[in-house]
């Protein structure tokens, strides 16, 4: 029991092993091969007083794809993300997952199968990694009130399986060795990696990430790429928030640019990146300055800071 | 029987030791000294034992028969805190002279406790004594035993802190399962022993036993100070490590030593009585633990759940001072009264879905007193405002009083035993069941919401439903305590259930440690034997309560007995020393 020096190692950036990937997927279940939009939404707009964080936004993502959502400081990319998960209400527009309404409650929302991680993480820190991953598997365990208390047959078969779950995902992760950590004491990337893991615990079809390499160095960035590639291979869908251009571009299959809560443009990263009003937008520069630094993958806002 | 040891090896040739921080200058240039310097504090220990420590005649009483602190009655005999200085003294030489691991940690341990038995000693000759004469020279005698003493205790934790504190070490030894089963088995016994002797010892406290309190401190301080050192030689880890892989057998030995009290010398009505209370308060303390140390709600009305039960207990036992007048068997009693509890908790709970911290603390303040004011103006004629309801029956089962005395062959047991059987089982069924939860979906499910409500929330955990859950389960189990309660204690007033009744129980829980099943029982215990041990500090209680609080919050803000997680929250201030769970850490405290 002796405190353990995580800081000190270095931390694994392998992609994740194909039959980890295989056997997951396995177990997850999610992909139906459904080619109608798993998360739409319909002229979502949201209102905070007398201010319009977000007006109109459409939006669909399908199976097995990973959506880009970028834009300055302020555009209402969270906001967005918190319409998409029960945090907010929007004040008009439609919300649909699999083509019923989403739930307005961010349990439920989770149970209907879209799990996020937080912009600035937010583990259970004096948990250790396998009970953070435990406590994503609430929503699919069943364990009667009685059986808990007596740690009866049931109980102790969904404990079973949920551990084994939770093994699997700390592996895919690559947090196999802290699987006995708490979750305080991880280097700071493998936090992030963990709050991956713990989302993905829920058997999410959709997974929300909020700027999942903000603070990461390249190495680790590229790290990040590999594994949202290889969530997207377990048949979940993602959407991406990220300040990183580069990162956006090299990973989304569609990017959606969110300027003043409207959004702005929509395409695939060769089309966005070759848009002038993106460009506009993002610096209100000329253009041809800075489009350059977009091509060349410099993070074009500069200070990208808390609140988006 | 191999032995490895996996902390840092300490090396062969003691590397000098170099102190940073405060006073490190004044450290660094004793260090060389260490072994010298904590042998002569152990030689003063011993000596301040033996020699006189009072010449005064105690104006409590007349000499011989209440003068227990001079040297004269018994020139050689050593008992009581003489004895424990002797021992703590011999133990300090010899193991400063040895070469094992961790010794000055070991020896600080020995240290802290000589001082402490030395300085409570020495106060209460200051005190009662007649002032600092009593423990100077005096009568052209030299009675300066508990100076010395003192000088020795501090004498060695300077040294011991000089030469290095080393790593606490962890030992993996493994015996065949024969002998580690006999092992435990001596261990829990001699544990058994010592409650009974640390809950016996001074004898039954008030104004004809003036000693009563400082002898139960003294012993304390004395026991405190040994199992410092045990757990900074890693044999506490060790024996926390063998009765994990024993489970099964732990936990029962665990509860036959329990059962086994009523034949120790705490084998009388008077102290029967006390641990019954004991256990009364022990399983409302694990009831709030699920409460504040799991869910981390802050509930300042917690007694009234207590109250409840007892209540709703008084109510149905057939009483003559109750209006329903109706009488149903005990167990029915038990189940009723900790439902109606229960459903109280979901009622009290039901705000938490939209207050949080403070202002659900000052919702929970409101219900408590709420409820006593109520109780007080005998609400529905319920609770017999200031009448109390008295003379509750006995509880009786197959024609046997529960407060008779009763006789297994030759032994005869004093009245109280089986309330006090009934009382253990009744807290063994509540440990279960804060257990077993801990370690469940549910469990978990509340301490994610006490680390982070919204991250629970987006794990899918509905916090609404499963705050109020951690609310009536703690109430049930009050409940289940009250109606124990009222049959045992044979009136209910809502005297009992006050705010400060709360406060103790809350203090119990975070002073034991927060989250843990012994922790929860060990700061019951300490805050109910208190009271009793230390009646002729009556005046001074909440003082000396208040002020150990602080100093726990202080030094150990973790509690005595923490949870790991809560213990590596609080891990920060002084990772070195935040000990690991002892030997009272239950075997159902081991994650499965």
């Amino acid at each position: 029991m002796t405190e353990p020096q995580a800081t000190s190692e270095q931390p694994e950036l392998e992609a994740p092993p194909e039959e980890v990937i295989a056997e997951l997927a396995q177990d997850m279940h999610i992909a139906t091969g459904t080619r109608e939009p798993i998360l739409e939404t319909v002229g979502v707009s949201m209102v905070f007083g007398g201010l319009r964080a977000l007006s109109d936004v459409r939006f669909s993502l399908h199976e097995r794809e990973i959506i880009g959502l970028i834009g300055p400081n302020g555009a209402g990319k969270t906001t967005f993300f918190n319409c998409l998960t029960g945090l907010y209400t929007p004040t008009s527009g439609v919300v649909e997952l699999r083509g019923r309404p989403m739930p307005q409650d961010p349990a439920r929302v989770t149970a209907a199968g879209v799990a996020r991680t937080f912009q600035n993480i937010r583990l259970f820190p004096s948990m250790t990694a396998t009970e953070n991953v435990l406590v994503g598997r609430h929503v699919r365990m069943k364990q009667s009130a009685f059986s808990s208390l007596v740690h009866g047959p049931q109980f102790r078969r969904s404990e079973r399986e949920a551990r084994e779950r939770s093994e699997k995902l700390l592996e895919f992760v690559g947090l196999t060795r802290f699987s006995d950590e708490l979750a305080r004491n991880l280097p700071y990337g493998d936090q992030r990696r963990l709050e991956i893991a713990r989302a993905l615990a829920t058997d999410p079809s959709v997974l929300l990430l909020d700027e999942p390499t903000a603070g990461m160095n390249a190495q680790e960035t590229e790290a990040t790429r590999q594994l949202i590639f290889a969530i997207r291979d377990l048949g979940v869908s993602v959407v991406v928030i990220e300040h990183d251009t580069k990162f956006i571009f090299t990973l989304c299959d569609r990017v959606l640019v969110l300027v003043q809560g409207e959004l702005l443009v929509e395409g695939t990263p060769d089309e966005v990146r070759g848009d002038p009003r993106v460009v506009e937008a993002y610096l209100g520069a000329p253009p041809d300055e800075v489009e350059a630094q977009i091509h060349t993958g410099a993070d074009p806002a500069v200070g990208a800071g808390e609140e988006s | 029987m191999t032995a490895t040891r996996t902390a840092p090896a300490e090396p062969v040739a003691p590397a000098p030791v170099r102190h940073t921080g405060r006073n490190a200058g004044m450290l660094n240039a004793l260090a060389p000294f260490a072994k010298i310097g904590m042998v002569v504090g152990g030689v003063l220990s011993v000596l301040g034992a033996y020699l006189a420590w009072s010449t005064f005649v105690l104006n409590k009483g007349a000499f011989p028969e209440r003068s227990t602190l001079t040297m004269f009655v018994e020139p050689l005999g050593v008992s009581g805190y003489r004895l424990h200085l002797t021992v703590l003294g011999i133990a300090v030489i010899v193991v400063a002279l040895l070469r094992i691991p961790a010794r000055h940690r070991i020896v600080r341990g020995l240290g802290l406790g000589i001082t402490f038995v030395a300085l409570l000693n020495g106060l209460w000759i200051i005190v009662e004594g007649g002032g600092f004469g009593a423990i100077t020279a005096s009568d052209g005698t030299v009675a300066f035993g508990a100076v010395v003493a003192l000088v020795g205790g501090l004498v060695t934790v300077l040294f011991a802190q000089a030469g290095g504190l080393e790593p606490r070490p962890e030992w993996t030894w493994r015996l065949p399962w024969w002998a580690e089963w006999i092992l435990l088995l001596v261990i829990f016994a001699i544990v058994l022993l010592l409650v009974a002797e640390v809950l016996t010892s001074g004898g039954q406290g008030g104004v004809v036993n003036p000693y009563a309190g400082v002898v139960f401190l003294s012993l304390l301080a004395a026991l405190a100070g040994a199992f410092a050192a045990l757990n900074a030689s890693g044999l506490l880890g060790w024996v926390a490590v063998v009765s994990e892989r024993h489970r099964v057998f732990s936990v029962v030995v665990l509860l036959v030593c329990a059962l086994a009290l009523p034949f120790t010398n705490a084998g009388t009505e008077y102290w029967m009585t006390v641990a019954s209370n004991i256990g009364v308060y022990a399983a409302t303390a694990i009831g709030l633990n699920i409460v504040v140390g799991l869910a981390g709600l802050l509930d300042l009305g917690y007694v009234a759940f207590l109250g409840i039960g007892a209540f709703v207990a008084a109510n149905l036992s057939g009483a003559a001072a109750s209006v329903i007048g109706i009488h149903l068997p005990f167990l029915l009693v038990m189940v009723i009264s900790s439902v109606v509890a229960g459903m109280f908790g979901a009622i009290v709970g039901s705000p938490t879905l939209r207050v949080r911290g403070d202002y659900l603390a000052i919702v929970t303040l409101a219900f408590g007193e709420i409820f006593v004011r109520s109780a007080q103006n005998n609400i529905g004629s319920l609770t017999g405002g200031a009448n109390a309801i008295p003379n509750i029956p006995q509880v009786a089962i197959g024609g046997l009083a529960f407060n008779e005395s009763i006789t297994i062959g030759a032994v005869r047991l004093p009245s109280g035993v089986l309330y006090y059987i009934a009382i253990v089982l009744l807290v063994s069924v509540v440990m279960l069941v804060f257990g077993n939860l801990k370690y469940s979906r549910l469990g978990r499910a509340w301490i994610a919401i006490r680390e982070d409500e919204d991250a629970a929330a987006a794990m899918g955990i509905r916090t609404g439903p499963i705050k109020i859950l951690a609310f009536l389960i703690g109430a049930m189990l009050a409940g289940l305590a009250g109606a124990f309660f009222a049959h045992k204690t044979g009136v209910v007033a809502y005297d009992s259930f006050r705010f400060l009744e709360s406060v103790t129980l809350l203090s119990a829980v975070i002073l034991g440690g927060m989250g843990t099943i012994p922790g929860a029982v060990l700061g019951a215990s300490i805050l109910f034997v208190l009271p009793e041990k230390l009646r002729e500090f009556s005046d001074y209680r909440l003082l000396i309560f208040g002020l150990a609080l602080v100093l726990i919050m202080r030094f150990r803000p973790q509690g005595i007995i923490p949870d790991r997680h809560r213990k590596a929250e609080l891990a920060d201030t002084d990772p070195e020393d935040v000990a690991r769970e002892g030997p009272g850490a239950l075997p159902t405290e081991v994650e499965p």
